[in-house]
């Protein structure tokens, strides 16, 4: 399932999903300087909503990790905005969701999934580390590795099965009916079951950080 | 011919047999929010953490159905599609 590339910068293939990261970061970046530019005490307008955004990824690591997971906040919310964008993004019409692509959500599950085992070293120490894969017994030694590989492999593949999905169910209603019904069903697909991953993805990326580190 | 023929017969109706965990997910996820619900009611101040534990709840469960989505994914795209497309060739 490669992705199709559409133009080379000197050699360098640039894709659909690499493509749409760019113009999301580009978003992102512009809207985070122009909303951070005059900031009040007393929030007004745009700036309620980011510190809801914020306030809000802030209790969830906390109430899950504890005082510890402050560090964690960043790597969270960056999570949640590039993939709410990610998912969001779909519904304008010629734009690709990069969640739509294995890649990005594999990598983004391989991001968490290293995160939490560099803090698990960090925090324990080697040796107790490896002494977790042998609990409780020697012999369950090869089910636990598969255990922590198929986190990334269920992490990765529920986004951007959902995602894919509604898609490709999107894509045969086109077919079939192209007026009005495909509008519901985009809203359905595209802002609700969007949202709902979105929370989803973030929630499953603080309980697997904070079920490694505890 | 034939051979190809019946081979994507096969692999077809896996991909259905493999997607009938959706349903069953379906009814799983149903019944944890169900209880949700009823956990809503009798306790509203805990609405917040209710929710938190349902939807980690439900996704962790969805992995089955999650998993087998994955497989008729591959399937169709590694295993069909060339296949089909050779049976064109052939026709």
């Amino acid at each position: 399932m490669e992705a199709e590339v559409l133009f080379y910068i000197y050699s360098f293939p640039v894709s659909k999903p690499l493509l749409f990261t760019w113009i999301i970061m580009a978003v992102v970046s512009l809207a985070s300087f122009l909303l951070t530019r005059n900031m009040q005490k007393v929030p007004r307008g745009a700036q309620h909503f980011v510190e809801l955004l914020v306030d809000g990824i802030e209790k969830l690591v906390l109430t899950n990790m504890g005082p510890e997971g402050k560090k964690f906040v960043p790597l969270i919310l960056m999570i949640a905005v590039y993939v709410g964008f990610s998912n969001l993004i779909g519904i304008i019409p010629g734009a690709y969701s990069p969640t739509e692509n294995l890649t990005t959500t594999f990598t983004l599950a391989l991001i968490v999934f290293l995160v939490g085992h560099y803090t698990a070293i960090r925090k324990k120490g080697f040796l107790p580390w490896i002494k977790g894969f042998v609990e409780p017994y020697f012999i369950l030694l090869p089910l636990n590795i598969a255990g922590e590989l198929s986190q990334i492999v269920s992490h990765s593949f529920r986004l951007y099965g959902n995602i894919f999905a509604g898609g490709v169910l999107l894509s045969i209603v086109y077919m079939i009916a192209p007026y009005v019904i495909p509008a519901v069903l985009l809203g359905w697909f595209g802002i609700f079951s969007g949202i709902i991953q979105t929370a989803v993805f973030t929630l499953l990326s603080v309980v697997y950080i904070s079920m490694k580190i505890n | 011919m034939l051979e190809i023929a019946i081979i994507v017969a096969g692999v077809i109706i896996g991909c259905g047999i493999a997607l009938i965990s959706g349903g069953l997910v379906g009814i799983g996820e149903g019944y944890a929010a169900g209880k949700a619900v009823e956990a809503m009611a009798r306790q509203p101040e805990m609405e917040g953490s209710i929710r938190t534990t349902m939807l980690l709840g439900q996704a962790v469960s969805e992995s089955g159905a999650i998993y087998s989505l994955a497989v008729t994914l591959l399937l169709i795209f590694t295993v069909v599609l060339p296949l089909v497309d050779r049976l064109l060739e052939l026709l």
